[in-house]
């Protein structure tokens, strides 16, 4: 499971050679990730430089002082509105003169940061006021003398208004050029580990970026890069209310399918981590391996074979006896690959029946009474359902079917205050990935900006965030965890 | 957090601050080096018992506090008890609570006697830093156990202890630091952080800190404490009978000279931090009708009380600043209605962070969910008398020290109320508010 090339990257003699050889070896670099249960302060310390003025400067300002970040802000005109969450959360400011920080040396390994003790954690850009070409400008002016100031590991995010909502078509046409500046700042930076993406906010739901935010910020989100996250107003109808920062599944019951191994196993663990009560469920072959995943969780493991008759009744009778259900986890599932002119019956079927149908009963049989209001649904695709694969016509067609089950099911569940979302992984570093022969291993590990595969933890970790009562605002969304994989992103 | 004022005690049964000793506070490995901590709680106590004329048959408790307990004799009031010859039913108990821990032993004492456990209980703390005990590692003691224990051993066995001692720097005794268990930070080192966030410069905390010496100096001069104080007398047979750290003649000036200490840049020096200091406080505490049948006039009362944690890894002492408010909430009262603040000064950054806190209306909304700040506190009634900079800091005396000070300041002056605030490692924060009572 180790990436040699990513062990080979941390030496800092084997970068020199490599690099000034000109080899055309990648390094990836190593990524930084979280640690335990979710921190109260993830950015603790770190300086985090914000810009741009819109509506959301005060939402910046307050989540990084709350996430325990040090602020700098690019323009003196934000002072006004980023002053108090400063002073309550004593964070004092600095502000940036006019931009320009970066030495023209700034890359690599050069100690430049721009006047500030260290290296910015993150560029945080609220172009919610953009409008029209001309405020694309900002964009620019902000990120082009930062953006190699930007610390290994780093974070680039930019608040923007949906598209689809503008006013007018140079409205929406600045506000869709967003997509792509960010899409090209992920593919820019992945080599140094960093990541870029871009959150939605819909007019509304303002409150409700903060937790997405901070999230994005932080160390949990390692191999989320390239791609917007949408703050709706669809299933926020129920008031947010503090939001737990620590703990945030305290009091909650999660159901995980597939729970045995790899992906599945590693959601049970960060679920329980957070302090939900887990319910986990595979085929009863896989007994030996999810009586201890479920037993380190303190959870219940439930065996079943999701393509049975019966498996909706118990796992019904399993979360009835806890009192219900508020995050149901979809996770099972299972490939079958040949070329459809080679696919015989039996694989097209089991696919569409474990990946996609299943799904489906199980939903029937909980949505109704034992999922709570306010609960999670959050339901597990893929890329190859985004972008489609060589020899994955089955998979492909039930996970794109995954995404439309996710819209539908959002589109009717908000008003109970249910999300329901899709998350994509892209490589993944388990033991199915393992098997692939190394001549396919390899190509398709260095597809991503990150120019590596991901670990299922990573994929748990985003898992987790989506059941939080912090991703009230995200709903019907497909959320990809694949380094900005070149196929689907 | 539970804000009740629904908790009235009849007046009758109300906990009464009836007198206050201490030691004189000197410096570690001073004029009381050779006195522990029992030593010094003896001290305390033995003169708040002649200062008061207490009959001994009247005592049901003593509720003792220290930091750096001594190991052989962690239940220190215990010993105190017996040291006194007092009589064997007098049970005794020892709290720790950080810097908090003297007043944590005089609220435990009210609680008590508003609950009808006890109607006199001599409440109190103190610490010896010069006798912290030098600390070997774990990996030692666990190495050598098996021998220290009687368990037969072999020249096999005795090697294998020896090659568990290597290397010879992880059993060699540890320098005994007050570092947070958690953090791995000295308080230092927090405070100077929390000063760069706040913005607090050094000359303010100089400022701060001379006006501390200046006031404690002033009431030292005026005679102010000797109803607070007795004499010590050191094995040596010499008798300490004042505080000998406050420094009358101190000026910014003279304190502009000094280095930091805790940080290269940093702001934090000697002069605006307070010393490692030897000493103890006791306070004797009676229900009123206690109090009137003894002949005792009541100083003040205990009005209520709160204790709040933060973060240590964020702003360590910061804890006052949400301290002060939940006991004024309690209280039924706010800042305004407030004649008298004691906040401890850990470091002069340490009580302006707070008082900046304090005073910001968006650290209220954020952080206490109300409007307007609770307030800015006014100079003329904070730390009337000095306090922990200028007078010294054994840890589990000093909150024993300010409710003495404070409930002497009511009597005296025929104010009404006083807030008090203390910081503690950990990240807690102390508050109690003290009132007059006729």
């Amino acid at each position: 499971m180790s990436d040699a090339l990513v062990q080979l990257g941390k030496n800092k003699l084997a970068r020199r050679i490599i690099g000034g050889a000109g080899l055309p070896i990648p390094l990836p670099q190593e990524l930084a990730r979280g640690e335990g249960p979710w921190e109260a302060r993830p950015l603790a310390d770190r300086p985090v430089i914000m810009g741009g003025q819109g509506a959301l400067t005060q939402v910046v300002a307050r989540t990084l002082a709350r996430a325990g970040a040090d602020l700098v802000l690019a323009a003196p005109e934000l002072e006004a509105e980023a002053t108090d969450p400063a002073e309550a959360w004593s964070r004092p400011l600095s502000v940036q003169g006019g931009g320009g920080h970066a030495g023209e040396d700034g890359d690599e390994d050069t100690e430049d940061t721009g006047g500030l003790s260290q290296r910015p954690q993150a560029l945080v850009y609220d172009a919610t006021a953009v409008a029209d070409v001309a405020g694309l400008r900002g964009l620019y002016d902000f990120f082009h003398p930062r953006v190699r100031e930007l610390a290994r590991c780093g974070r680039v995010v930019v608040l923007s208004r949906p598209a689809a909502l503008a006013t007018s078509p140079a409205e929406a046409a600045a506000r869709e050029a967003v997509s792509g500046f960010v899409r090209s700042v992920a593919k820019e930076l992945g080599r140094k580990g960093s990541t870029a993406t871009w959150i939605e906010v819909e007019d509304g739901a303002e409150d409700a970026v903060e937790p997405v935010l901070r999230w994005l910020l932080g160390p949990r989100s390692a191999f989320v890069t390239g791609q917007p996250f949408r703050v709706g107003s669809g299933a926020l109808r129920r008031k947010l209310g503090e939001v737990p920062f620590t703990r945030p599944l305290e009091g909650k019951v999660a159901l995980v399918t597939g729970a045995a191994q790899g992906i599945g196993a590693a959601i049970v663990a960060r679920l329980a981590e957070e302090g939900a009560k887990v319910v986990g469920v595979d085929r009863p072959e896989e007994s030996a391996r999810l009586g201890p995943v479920m037993a380190a969780a303190g959870g219940v493991p439930v065996l079943t074979d999701l393509t049975s008759e019966e498996a909706p009744g118990a796992v019904a009778e399993a979360l009835g006896r806890l009192g219900g259900v508020d995050i149901v986890v979809h996770n099972a599932g299972v490939t079958r690959d040949k070329t459809l002119g080679r696919m015989d019956e039996g694989r097209w079927d089991l696919t569409l029946a474990v990946n996609l149908q299943a799904l489906l009963r199980l939903n029937e049989a909980l949505i109704p009474e034992l999922l709570h209001d306010g609960g999670r649904i959050v339901q597990l695709a893929s890329i190859a359902g985004i972008a489609g694969n060589v020899g994955q016509t089955n998979y492909a067609c039930s996970k794109a079917g995954v995404i439309g089950l996710t819209r539908a099911l959002a589109a009717d569940l908000g008003r109970r205050g249910i999300t329901v979302n899709a998350v994509a992984p892209g490589f993944i570093e388990t033991r199915l990935t393992a098997a692939i022969p190394v001549s396919t291993r390899e190509p398709a590990r260095r597809l991503s900006s990150l120019g590596q595969g991901g670990l299922p933890v990573d994929v748990a970790e985003l898992i987790t965030f989506l059941a939080s009562p912090g991703a009230q605002g995200l709903t019907g969304g497909v959320h990809r965890v694949c380094g900005q994989h070149l196929t689907g992103a | 957090m539970p804000v009740s004022t629904d908790n009235k005690v009849r007046k009758g049964r109300r906990a009464v601050i009836v007198a206050g000793n201490r030691t004189p506070f000197t410096k570690a490995f001073a004029e009381l080096v050779k006195l522990d901590a029992v030593d010094l709680g003896v001290a305390a106590t033995q003169g708040l018992l002649d200062r008061t004329e207490l009959p001994h048959a009247e005592l049901d408790s003593v509720v003792w506090g220290g930091v750096i307990l001594p190991s052989g004799a962690p239940n220190v009031g215990r010993e105190i008890v017996l040291d006194l010859g007092l009589p064997a039913g007098v049970e005794a108990m020892t709290c720790t609570r950080a810097c908090a821990t003297g007043l944590q032993s005089v609220l435990l004492a009210a609680a008590a006697i508003e609950r009808g456990e006890a109607d006199v209980v001599i409440a109190g703390g103190g610490d010896s830093t010069s006798n912290a005990e030098i600390k070997v590692g774990q990996r030692l003691v666990h190495a050598m156990a098996p021998m220290a224990l009687g368990k037969k051993m072999g020249a096999k066995d005795y090697l294998q202890v020896l090659s568990q001692l290597m290397p010879i720097s992880e059993i060699l005794p540890r320098k005994p630091e007050i570092a947070e268990r958690t953090t791995g930070e000295v308080m230092g080192e927090a405070c100077e952080r929390m000063a760069v966030r706040n913005e607090i410069s050094r000359e303010a905390q100089d400022c701060f800190a001379v006006a501390s010496h200046h006031k404690a100096a002033a009431a030292i001069e005026a005679g102010r404490f000797d109803t607070e104080i007795s004499p010590v007398t050191t094995r040596e047979g010499e008798v300490v009978s004042s505080d000998t750290i406050v420094r009358a003649t101190t000026s910014t000036e003279k304190l502009a000279k000094l280095r930091p200490v805790f940080a290269k840049e940093g702001t934090l020096t000697a002069g605006n931090s307070s010393a490692l200091t030897d000493g103890a406080a006791a306070v004797l505490l009676m229900s009123y009708d206690k109090a009137r049948a003894l002949g005792y006039t009541p100083l003040a009362a205990v009005r209520s009380w709160g204790f709040v944690g933060v973060d240590p890894a964020d702003q360590l002492l910061i804890g006052p600043a949400l301290s002060m408010p939940l006991a004024l909430d309690r209280a039924g009262m706010s800042l305004a209605d407030v004649d008298l603040v004691d906040l401890h000064e850990a470091f002069a950054a340490q009580v302006l962070c707070v008082l900046k806190a304090l005073a910001s209306d968006a650290f209220a909304r954020e952080r206490l969910g109300r409007e307007a700040a609770v307030g800015q506190v006014d100079p003329e009634r904070l730390n009337v008398h000095g306090g922990s900079l200028a007078l010294g800091h054994p840890f589990a005396a000093t909150g024993a020290r300010m409710v003495t000070t404070m409930a002497h300041e009511l009597s005296r002056s025929g104010k009404e109320t006083a807030l008090l605030g203390i910081c503690a490692a950990g990240g807690l924060g102390a508050s109690a508010v003290l009132e007059a009572i006729a």
